[in-house]
């Protein structure tokens, strides 16, 4: 593995009227290929700043950010840089171009000058991962927000990225769609080897990532595993968060008293219980309910 | 619903007009355009009409919902037809009311004015029954091409064109929302007089626009997101390709303006310029 997005004591700072704001503040990080990051944050916190560093759509003002060895600031080099790192947005109906599906697959491509048969061969193999492969030749207008933003995620993919940023793509889909549309991001990361970065205010998709990031007013306030980003209560609560809904349940069980585990899915939190109660019927062999 | 409106009204056959490439209609509608205002001769009208109705039974659409379209255009087929009367005074006078004449002359061109509109709108109509919207933005942009040249953004046009098409049916959507929100807050669209109608219409326009925007910026960055003008050597993935049918119908189009022209002058039947002196 090696490391595919760096950032060094970045700011970035945007003015309105008189006054200054930061968006974020001292960034330090480093991202590894194929890593799966999730970045937390309630409103207003900094996390779509700091995906737009990324990808060039925002300057740092200050600090470092080098992403696949390009600096984003680069104006030369930010066609590169995008091809390179594509990004998702909230409203998939707002990121259609064309009105046939395997066109707007193939806009990206086109943009970059890629010859024909190579986006004819792109697109299938796009529109495979996302299994949408039927939907080649039919409008989007009748799919459901999960197709649709997985034929987004698909019209990404065409330009081959490195790096996949879905800034907030589930925040405007039924639990059905988020569902179809984290299994595509998991795929991608598990089989494509790609590195996602997922912005997101649903603490169940964060548990799904490699790390996570919690920003709180521009800052990285906790970052690390789920597991460990979750244990800093306070911290994430700070951030405007709440915990995964299994860990909450753990941690209102264990200051009543009970010995189980900290978990972040609901499948561990039944496995726990189930195994808190078999330890409890083994302590008391005599005890039986009536 | 109104998810499943589209711009124009295609009819979806198969038919030989159905699958001609979009660069060939265009440049036939062209044609048969030029010929609509270069006739002169109520031979040569039967020419236009002629071609225009042979081209809607190729194409299989029915004629009876080609002439639908006239619906929209009656008023004013009527109302230029009313004025070509009178503003024209030639030859035999039929009849006068207080100073206005009607003459011969006028009559034959206020019909032939009419004639004109009718067929103008019949052959456009067939255009867009057959072919997509999606097909007509690609044609118009293949025959635009050329315009590069003199620094003309074609294909940033074609690309508005494309991405107009496609919001249509969301912004329609949209407006049903807002309507339907407005409603529950007590707004009434169909009471009263005119003024307060449009009045009434303001709660849509505003949050319609508003949304609009919004739409308009997040899109501005998913186009940037995909490399919109990365290199101006854009590839393009869909090929239009001439087939033997469409070289038949440009040869129909050739042939088209040859007889028009042929039919102005007059060439085969001299003596009809004694017999109608206006037509």
């Amino acid at each position: 593995m090696s490391e595919i997005i760096n950032f060094k004591n970045v700011s970035y700072e945007y003015r309105s009227g008189e006054n200054f704001h930061r968006g974020v503040i001292g960034l330090n990080f480093s991202i590894q290929e194929g890593e799966f990051i999730a970045i937390l944050g309630h409103n207003g916190s900094g996390k779509s700043t700091l995906s737009k560093l990324i990808n060039g759509f925002l300057k740092a003002t200050f600090g470092e950010v080098n992403v696949l060895g390009i600096n984003p600031s680069d104006d030369r080099r930010i066609y590169e840089l995008r091809s390179q790192v594509g990004m998702v947005f909230q409203n998939p109906d707002n990121q259609m171009v064309a009105t046939m599906i395997e066109d707007d697959l193939a806009f990206g491509p086109e943009n970059l000058g890629i010859p024909r048969e190579e986006i004819t061969e792109r697109i299938d193999w796009a529109l495979d991962i996302v299994d949408m492969k039927e939907y080649k030749n039919k409008m989007p207008n009748k799919l459901s927000g999960g197709q649709k933003q997985r034929i987004a995620i698909a019209a990404i993919l065409s330009m081959r990225p490195k790096i996949l940023i879905l800034d907030e793509s589930t925040a405007m889909l039924d639990p059905k769609g988020r569902k179809e549309v984290m299994a595509t991001i998991k795929k991608l990361n598990k089989e494509q080897g790609l590195t996602v970065i997922l912005i997101t205010h649903y603490m169940d998709e964060a548990v799904e990532a490699d790390r996570v990031f919690v920003l709180n007013q521009g800052v990285i306030t906790v970052e690390g595993t789920p597991a460990e980003v979750f244990k800093e209560v306070r911290k994430v609560r700070d951030a405007g968060l709440e915990l995964p809904i299994p860990s909450q349940v753990c941690i209102e069980l264990i200051s009543k008293g009970y010995d189980i585990p900290f978990v972040l899915t609901d499948e561990d939190l039944v496995d726990a219980l189930i195994e808190q109660k078999q330890r409890k019927s083994k302590q008391k062999p005599g005890f039986k309910f009536k | 619903m109104a998810r499943d409106l589209t711009l124009g009204q295609y009819y979806p056959v198969e038919s030989f007009v159905h699958k001609l490439d979009p660069r060939i209609k265009f440049i036939i509608m062209t044609v048969y355009i030029v010929g609509v205002f270069l006739v002169k001769h109520i031979y040569g009208f039967a020419v236009v009409a002629a071609f225009a109705i042979l081209s809607t039974l190729i194409s299989r659409v029915p004629i009876l919902s080609v002439l639908k379209s006239l619906k929209g255009i009656i008023f004013i087929v009527i109302f230029t037809a009313v004025l070509n009367v009178f503003f024209h005074t030639e030859g035999k006078v039929y009849f006068t009311i207080g100073k206005l004449l009607i003459t011969e002359g006028g009559v034959f061109f206020a019909l032939k004015m009419a004639l004109r509109l009718i067929l103008l709108v019949l052959g456009t109509t067939l255009l867009t029954y057959t072919t997509t919207p999606m097909a007509l933005t690609d044609g118009l942009e293949r025959l635009m091409t050329p315009l590069t040249w003199i620094k003309i953004p074609v294909h940033d046009i074609a690309i508005i064109m494309s991405i107009s098409l496609r919001f249509i049916p969301i912004l329609m959507e949209e407006v049903q929302k807002i309507m339907k929100a407005q409603r529950a807050r007590g707004a009434e669209f169909d009471r009263g007089g005119l003024v307060k109608r449009a009045k009434a219409l303001l709660p849509i326009l505003i949050p319609l626009f508003i949304s609009a925007f919004r739409r308009a910026d997040e899109l501005a960055l998913a186009l940037d997101a995909r490399c919109y003008n990365a290199t101006p050597n854009r590839t393009r993935y869909k090929k239009l390709k001439m087939h033997y049918r469409d070289f038949i119908a440009f040869l129909a189009g050739a042939a088209y303006i040859v007889l028009i022209v042929a039919v102005n002058n007059k060439f085969w039947i001299p003596t009809l310029t004694y017999s109608f002196p206006f037509i």
